[in-house]
């Protein structure tokens, strides 16, 4: 059941439907065929959907059987996320060429499909007033799940004659159809997530975002999907407006299963695993290594993160600690432990001796942040520096010569990286980088555990401006114990919902965060909770350029503070 | 909405004259004779394409050279590192000692200099060029008179290309020669020289059907601010595109003698070391070169390496990036032996597409003669990241307007100049190109056969 699937997901109390209800009006449809407003206002972003959010759309709208298989187009980091990034991101020929063969394929799976009535939600004989009517529900049904708001009489004008174009065109209903669902899947109101603002009844000289900005930002934040009913219903009726009402949904989206989505997409993008689908080590230097390995690892991450800070609601400072975690026999194989679980992942505890110390010696923290046949301290800490602590670490000077540096037939790394450290122009950053990373190097490219690097015993003690630290656990404590690594996860979360960088408007509603965060025992679902609960979250950015009549016409009058300048 | 059948004929009307080969009456070389044109009197399309190698070639102060020509102008003299098309050099001109100007912005490394080529000036960030990269302005000179507007392929696995309308969004390349033949010759391909050909009805409806979503571009683009503004126009070219690819599946394909639909290549993973990349390249050129051949595209970027290589020789430790910083030049030849050997194959592989170019018969041509590939690299000396001196090659006379086989040696002139030259002699109508230090309005001159312009 194509249909119950998708509304399974869904959190209310509407019955699904079924083969038999096929024709009589489905839940969301009512919604969509409500009081559908116009968009008013005008848009403040577009955010290019991400592969994920793509594919959790289109399970969620026809039912996790639908099979995707396409390359999407390559995503943008900005501040440390693809979220961010995602906001500047369009769409070229070739990624829209992706987009319409996937649009074509989920078609004819819909439309094919075993349970196409229930898909469809009508079944009727020819090409008559009913076909036209099936279809009309059809269009506002989905799209209401795949604009994330109901569509306007002009969209579902468009759509309806496109289809009946294509039915004359084709004689046939079915084939028709497949063309319409196309064209909303190649829909930019599909394919970008559109946020709007509209002037506040409330306060009449502000602001706000609509309903459906808000829904999809929740939704978006905590599931990693577009909003469900109940929250297009609380976006409808404009209840999400009212702070209690907000409160409870991000309370009903935090107590569901599909929470651990949300989170599992979070660290995706801030622990950039996409990195995984290109990672290759050289099978020489390191033999264990295969992408069984990389997929084994990053699920031992997000599982690791997911059962700690969500299920056992765990401190966050602790994942740097922890010697607790998941593996499978591919992972028991690199780490080099037993494996006598049957099934396919267990708990584990590293002994105190493996020198690990949580998320920084998982293999994917160490492979992915590497060379193909070595580790790199500086990679590790500058990368460690970016994602976990929000300090950018300047590029090199173009005119570096590396010739001493990186002779790596003797001794240890430590031993050539004195040179950066005691050459001036690179010891400002390098003192920086190199001491975390260097910390990390009992583990190689891989995270193999290792005493020895070219005969040479590795030395892992380390000196950071007051405090001096030995080895991976040293560095545990460091970071466990160090501010700004719960207020960069503040600054994080916070970009990652609202999809932009970080503006100094923000900064006293960060702090506030981040003090709340330190109260609550450094809790992740109250920080979302505590981010998505506060105005400041919503707050609207007026794009420059917005057309005149736009600026004047969204407004009552009395005008605007922001728009003020602009008039 | 444009008629279906008719904008293959409504570009040629418009753009015939400027945009392809024959209609420009002043070529010295293509002026006269047979083989100018096809059998059925259609002209010979230009095709164009940038081919882009990461860490530049050896030219160090202790060493000498191991590309640069000691000879300037033409028939210039084989060098090491350039050996690979010693037989093509009169068909290939050589670029030294251009340069990006920084105009006081940091070098931004394995970024400034490429971006700097393709954009016209230095970037102010990394990743993020200052404008369109130039091929997409030849990409809309040339116009839709093939399947598809511009293919973007890399040789090393990564599916980036630096191919961007707006500075930001970048062309996706196909990573892997399966890809590439899939793209070029899976569905939506037709043979053009199938003598049964039908209009599919199938594709009309699907094109009509297309329009429903286009219909909204004013109504969306009135509400948005300039960013969202460019990002939208961005997404409503490519949707025309997609139109057009379908509305040319809707036409007759003109004839192509030379079109020989290639094997479907192996599954391969996508290439990460020297042995898979210089294999993953080799197919993929000779897929691009019947590719073109057979019309689907007339514009392509091809990345062999991107700008910080990682690509790695199996069993050694470090990257071929890394090697180029840490080499310690050879005492005795005083330039680094292992880079220039690693840069020689990055050649080997740019000499077999180009013979893969010239094996192509189009008349009494080659597709080679009726192209332009400038190809370039990030850097000049890749050991200090060097912006001077970056290596560039005009390849193909692109149907006579090139005087190719020269050797120019730029003296520190900005390199923006090269790619004006190349956007003039591929037909795109740009007098001036570049900003900042780099803007220029003055092309080559010598490599040009159109030698009053400019």
């Amino acid at each position: 059941m194509l249909a119950l699937a998708a509304l399974v997901a869904c959190a209310t109390a509407s019955p699904g439907p079924t083969a038999s209800t096929a024709g009589a009006p489905l839940p969301l449809e009512k919604a969509a065929t409500q009081a559908a407003p116009q968009p008013s206002g005008f848009i403040t972003a577009y955010r290019r959907l991400t592969e994920s959010q793509y594919r959790n759309a289109i399970a969620d709208t026809f039912g996790a059987g639908v099979r995707i298989n396409a390359r999407f187009e390559p995503e943008r980091r900005e501040e440390g996320l693809q979220a961010v990034g995602a906001a500047r991101l369009s769409i070229t020929t070739s990624g829209l060429e992706q987009y319409y063969a996937v649009a074509r394929s989920v078609a004819d799976q819909v439309v094919d499909g075993r349970d196409r009535d229930a898909a469809i939600g009508c079944k009727p004989e020819g090409l008559d007033q009913a076909a036209r009517d099936c279809v009309e529900r059809f269009i506002a049904r989905r799209g209401l799940q795949l604009f994330r708001r109901p569509l306007s009489a002009d969209e579902t004008a468009r759509f309806l004659s496109a289809w009946q174009a294509s039915a004359r065109g084709y004689g046939d209903f079915h084939k028709a159809l497949k063309l319409t669902l196309v064209d909303m899947l190649m829909s930019p109101d599909f394919l970008f997530r559109v946020e709007r603002a509209e002037a506040d009844p409330q306060r009449p000289s502000d602001l706000r975002l609509d309903g459906y900005t808000k829904a999809a930002r929740l939704s978006y934040m905590l599931w990693n999907a577009g909003p469900d009913e109940a929250l297009l219903e609380a976006a409808r009726t404009g209840a999400i407006h009212s702070p209690a009402r907000l409160a409870s949904e991000v309370d009903r989206l935090l107590a569901s299963p599909r929470f651990e989505d949300g989170v599992r997409a979070f660290f995706t993008d801030m622990l950039e695993f996409e990195a995984f689908e290109n990672l290759s080590k050289d099978a020489a230097t390191y033999p264990k290594f295969s992408q069984a390995v990389a997929d084994s690892a990053r699920e031992e991450t997000l599982r690791f993160l997911v059962h700690h800070l969500v299920k056992a609601a765990g401190d966050y400072r602790d994942v740097f600690t922890s010697r607790d975690t998941f593996i499978d026999r591919t992972l028991a194989y690199v780490y080099d432990v037993p494996y006598l679980s049957s099934q396919r992942w267990a708990p584990y505890t590293f002994p105190e001796a493996s020198e690990r110390s949580g998320l920084l010696t998982q293999a994917t923290f160490l492979s992915l942040f590497a060379h193909p046949g070595r580790s790199s301290p500086t990679i590790r800490g500058v990368r460690l520096n970016e994602i976990f602590l929000c300090v950018q670490i300047p590029q090199p000077p173009p005119d570096v010569d590396f010739s001493k540096v990186q002779a790596v037939e003797s001794g240890t790394v430590r031993t050539r990286l004195l040179e950066h450290m005691t050459n001036p122009g690179c010891t400002s950053c390098h003192q920086i980088s190199d001491p975390v990373g260097l910390s990390l190097e009992r583990f190689d490219g891989i995270g193999q555990h290792r005493l020895m690097e070219n005969a040479a015993p590795i030395d892992v003690s380390v000196q950071m401006g007051a405090s001096s630290f030995s080895g991976a656990q040293g560095l545990g404590r460091y970071l466990h114990d160090s501010s700004l690594v719960p207020s960069c996860l503040v600054r994080k979360v916070h970009a990652y919902g609202v999809g932009r960088t970080f503006d100094p408007a923000d900064a006293d509603y960060l702090k506030r965060q981040g003090e709340a965060f330190a109260a609550g025992g450094y809790r992740l679902p109250a920080l979302m909770r505590g981010v998505l609960t506060d105005p400041q979250f919503y707050r609207v950015v007026t794009p420059q350029g917005l057309a005149p009549n736009l600026q004047v016409a969204s407004l009552p009058s009395g005008g605007n503070p922001i728009l003020g300048a602009a008039r | 909405m444009t008629h279906l059948f008719s904008r293959r004929s409504l570009m040629r009307g418009a753009l015939g004259g400027a945009t392809v080969c024959v209609g420009v009456p002043m070529l010295d070389l293509f002026l006269d004779g047979n083989g100018q044109a096809l059998a059925d009197g259609k002209p010979l399309p230009l095709r164009f394409g940038t081919y882009f190698w990461g860490l530049g070639l050896t030219d160090t102060p202790q060493g000498g050279t191991r590309w640069v020509p000691t000879k300037i102008g033409s028939g210039y003299e084989v060098t090491p590192e350039l050996s690979s098309f010693a037989d093509l050099r009169h068909k290939v001109s050589v670029f030294s000692g251009f340069r990006v100007i920084g105009d006081g912005k940091p070098n931004i490394v394995h970024w400034s200099g490429h971006a700097g080529i393709l954009a016209g000036g230095a970037p102010a960030s990394d990743r993020v060029m200052e404008g369109p990269s130039f091929d997409t302005k030849i990409a809309d000179a040339l116009g839709v008179t093939s399947r598809f507007k511009q293919l973007d392929m890399s040789a090393s696995g990564g599916s980036t290309t630096y191919s961007t309308r707006n500075g930001s969004t970048y062309s996706t390349a196909e990573s892997t020669p399966i890809a590439l033949y899939t793209r070029l010759f899976g569905e939506g391909f037709q043979d053009p020289n199938d003598p049964n050909w039908a209009p599919n009805q199938e594709i009309m409806l699907r094109k009509s059907a297309l329009s429903a979503v286009m219909e909204q571009r004013q109504a969306l683009l009135a509400q948005v601010g300039a960013a969202d503004r460019a990002k939208l126009d961005q997404y409503f070219t490519s949707l025309r595109e997609v139109e057009n690819q379908l509305a040319m599946q809707l036409e007759r394909p003109d004839p192509c003698e030379a079109c020989v639909i290639p094997e479907k290549p192996e599954e391969t993973r996508p290439a990460m070391t020297v042995d898979q990349i210089t294999a993953s390249s080799r197919t993929m050129a000779r897929l691009l070169a019947m590719g073109l051949a057979c019309n689907q595209t007339r514009v392509f970027n091809f990345v062999h390496t991107p700008g910080a290589s990682t690509a790695y020789i199996a069993g050694e430790t470090k990257t071929y990036h890394s090697i180029t910083h840490d080499e310690v030049p050879d005492a005795r030849l005083g330039y680094q032996r292992k880079c220039s050997e690693l840069a020689s194959l990055i050649m080997e592989s740019f000499g077999q597409f180009l013979h893969e170019m010239d094996a192509i018969k189009e008349g009494d041509r080659t597709l080679l003669d009726n192209s332009l590939i400038m190809a370039f690299s990030d850097t000049g000396f890749a050991k200090i990241h060097a912006l001077e001196n970056i290596p560039v090659l005009f390849a193909g006379s692109a149907c006579g307007r090139h005087k190719a086989g020269q050797h120019i040696a730029g003296r520190g002139e900005p390199i923006s100049r090269l790619a004006l030259t190349a956007q003039q002699l591929a037909g795109a109508p740009v007098g001036e190109f570049g900003f900042g230090a780099m803007r220029t309005a003055r092309p080559i001159s010598e490599v040009m056969a159109l030698g009053e312009r400019g």
